[in-house]
């Protein structure tokens, strides 16, 4: 039996005796009255426990709808009774509650899976902003910065704080790159991409600024993304190349002109006499070989930068292939009057090299000195061995013009041209830059230089002796 | 007939040479400088008739060389060519302002530069 039933049986049970005893005591003491009474008394018992049950039944289900979902109606319906219909109405909005609260657990599990996602991509793309090189800098409508990646706060010298927003004027001290950003909000083109330059740390920089705008549905503007790509080493190799060009046209141009100049003059018979006629030919000649030499200079170092070049090394004394390189230059120095000292041979100073490559090394340097070296000055090339190290090294010391401190890095580099000694010589900037490839990329060793302007300067190398280079092949 | 005056002036000595001797064996004086500098100071003491000067050469290149000429009331009227082996010509408007009768690029025709320098001493701007 339900306690729900046992209740009203219990109360029915209560009334109906209290009822019974009255009615029989009436009956008994023969009053009418207190029969009638008696008898109102039984209905009252009955409906009272009735009522009694009912509200029980109404309790229980006030239990149900706080508690939840997972309680049942806890008493059985009677149909046809007034709270059967209710029970029948509350079941079917706990059906439907049950349903609609399994919707939005589902939806729940959904919306959580879909925020999962989203927090790993949003984890990515903060990785890959915060790793890139480019400076990437999110604005909204109001020029608030909105994002900022650490290359852009180093860039332009600011920290981003999310949690205040500042206004990009105020953030960036770079008018031209804030009026970009303004006007890209105002016109809401979609992309604009622009040319910008400024000075970093007391180095002009050119930048590649590319300015996105996003729109909502309604075309207003959200942000202006701004996409900050350093292309100051670009430019500079750009301007490099453009030079070389320029130097070496000059300097392919300058022994054609003489070629085609005295082959001319041959040819209208300027040449009044033998002697003047064997000079013509013999510059037509040296200028031919001298445009040889430039042309494979140039080949040389492409064949070197493309692992093409054909190496032939064996062991050579350091000290001998020094004396040939001097032998080759002492005219030159001569004619301005230079003198060049060169080393006394030292025992044990064999090398595993290309002979004729360390040579051009040697003979480049020299001639080096010797064209940034004014008139009356001093020359002196030295080796050295370390045998800790098992290494030789060799310097060639000059009294030139010497180098300002900010060219001194880039002197073997490519193409390179010291600003400040164009007007004592010309050049190709190829000299040193293929002293670099033959001595590193070829030999293993190493290449360096120091200077002081207006006094002199000091190129050298270091390779490995022979013992150590064999003991490097064999390993 | 007074012999007419040239300076020839180029780093480069076969360059000068070859120019020197076509000249002379034109009948000109010929003077030679292997910078600027050397070919301002000569200018100054020789007031040559013609200056030939090359576009690249250390210490003082041959638009500096012009410059300072025009600048000096006595050699400004000195009428100059010049000779580059730069890939680019000299922008019209700077050979006005530094009143240069012709620019030549190299490789030239010494043939071709004596033709010039006659024009010139004619009194005639030659486009070339």
């Amino acid at each position: 039996m339900k306690k729900d039933q046992f209740i009203w049986i219990a109360a029915s049970a209560a009334g109906l005796a209290a009822g019974g005893a009255a009615i029989l005591a009436a009956v008994l003491s023969g009053s009418v009255s207190v029969i009638l009474l008696a008898i109102v008394w039984l209905s009252i018992a009955l409906t009272g426990g009735m009522l009694l049950h009912h509200i029980h039944q109404l309790k229980a289900l006030e239990r149900v709808f706080r508690v939840g979902s997972q309680m049942k109606i806890p008493f059985e319906i009677v149909p046809g009774s007034v709270l059967g219909d209710i029970a029948n109405a509350a079941n079917c909005l706990l059906d439907e509650t049950h349903q609609k609260i399994r919707q939005m657990q589902d939806e729940n599990r959904d919306l959580m899976l879909q925020m999962q996602l989203l927090r790993r991509r949003k984890s990515g793309i903060e990785a890959v902003l915060n790793s890139i090189q480019d400076g990437v800098l999110v604005t909204d409508d109001k020029d608030r910065v909105l994002l900022a990646n650490p290359a852009a706060q180093n860039l332009l010298g600011f920290e981003f704080n999310k949690d205040n927003a500042c206004l990009i004027q105020d953030a960036v001290n770079w008018p031209e790159l804030v009026q970009l950003i303004v006007k890209s909000r105002q016109s809401k083109i979609p992309h604009v991409r622009h040319e910008l330059s400024r000075q970093k740390d007391g180095r002009p920089m050119t930048f590649d600024s590319v300015l996105s705008c996003v729109e909502d549905d309604v075309g207003n503007v959200l942000q202006i993304v701004t996409v900050l790509h350093d292309i100051t080493r670009e430019k500079e190799i750009s301007q490099m190349k453009n030079d070389f060009v320029s130097h070496v046209s000059h300097e392919l141009k300058t022994p054609l002109a003489s070629i085609n100049a005295y082959a001319e003059m041959l040819v209208d018979g300027e040449a009044q006499d033998a002697e003047t006629m064997r000079q013509f030919c013999s510059v037509i000649q040296g200028q031919a070989q001298r445009l040889s030499r430039l042309i494979e200079d140039i080949l040389n170092i492409s064949r070197i930068e493309s692992g093409l070049v054909k190496v032939s090394r064996q062991n050579h004394s350091m000290a001998l292939v020094i004396q040939d390189a001097v032998d080759m230059i002492v005219s030159y120095a001569q004619e301005k009057n230079i003198s060049v000292e060169a080393p006394a041979p030292i025992l044990y100073d064999q090398v595993y090299i290309d002979r004729d490559m360390i040579s051009q090394v040697i003979i480049n340097l020299l001639s080096n000195a010797v064209k940034y070296t004014p008139s009356g000055g001093q020359i002196a090339i030295r080796s050295e061995i370390n045998e800790l190290d098992g290494t030789i090294t060799v310097t060639v010391t000059d009294t030139g013009v010497g180098i300002p401190e900010k060219d001194l890095p880039y002197v073997f580099d490519k193409f390179y041209r010291v600003e400040a000694n164009n007007k004592y010589a010309k050049g190709t900037g190829l000299g040193l830059n293929l002293v670099k490839q033959i001595v590193e990329s070829v030999h293993g060793g190493s290449v360096f230089a120091s200077s002081t302007p207006g006094k002199g300067s000091t190129f050298g190398f270091i390779l490995p002796l022979a013992k150590a280079a064999a003991a490097q092949m064999v390993s | 007939m007074e012999k007419k005056k040239a300076l020839i002036v180029d780093d480069e000595f076969h360059i000068v040479q070859v120019v020197a001797i076509k000249l002379r064996n034109n009948g000109f004086d010929v003077a030679t400088a292997e910078n600027g500098s050397q070919a301002y100071d000569l200018a100054c003491q020789t007031k040559p008739d013609i200056i030939v000067t090359d576009y690249q050469m250390p210490i003082m290149n041959g638009l500096e060389l012009i410059e300072k000429l025009r600048q000096n009331p006595q050699t400004a009227a000195i009428p100059v060519i010049m000779l580059t082996a730069r890939g680019f010509s000299i922008e019209d408007r700077l050979q006005e302002q530094l009143r240069v009768s012709a620019c030549l690029s190299k490789p030239f025709s010494p043939r071709e530069v004596l033709g010039i320098i006659e024009e010139v001493l004619k009194g005639q701007n030659v486009a070339v």
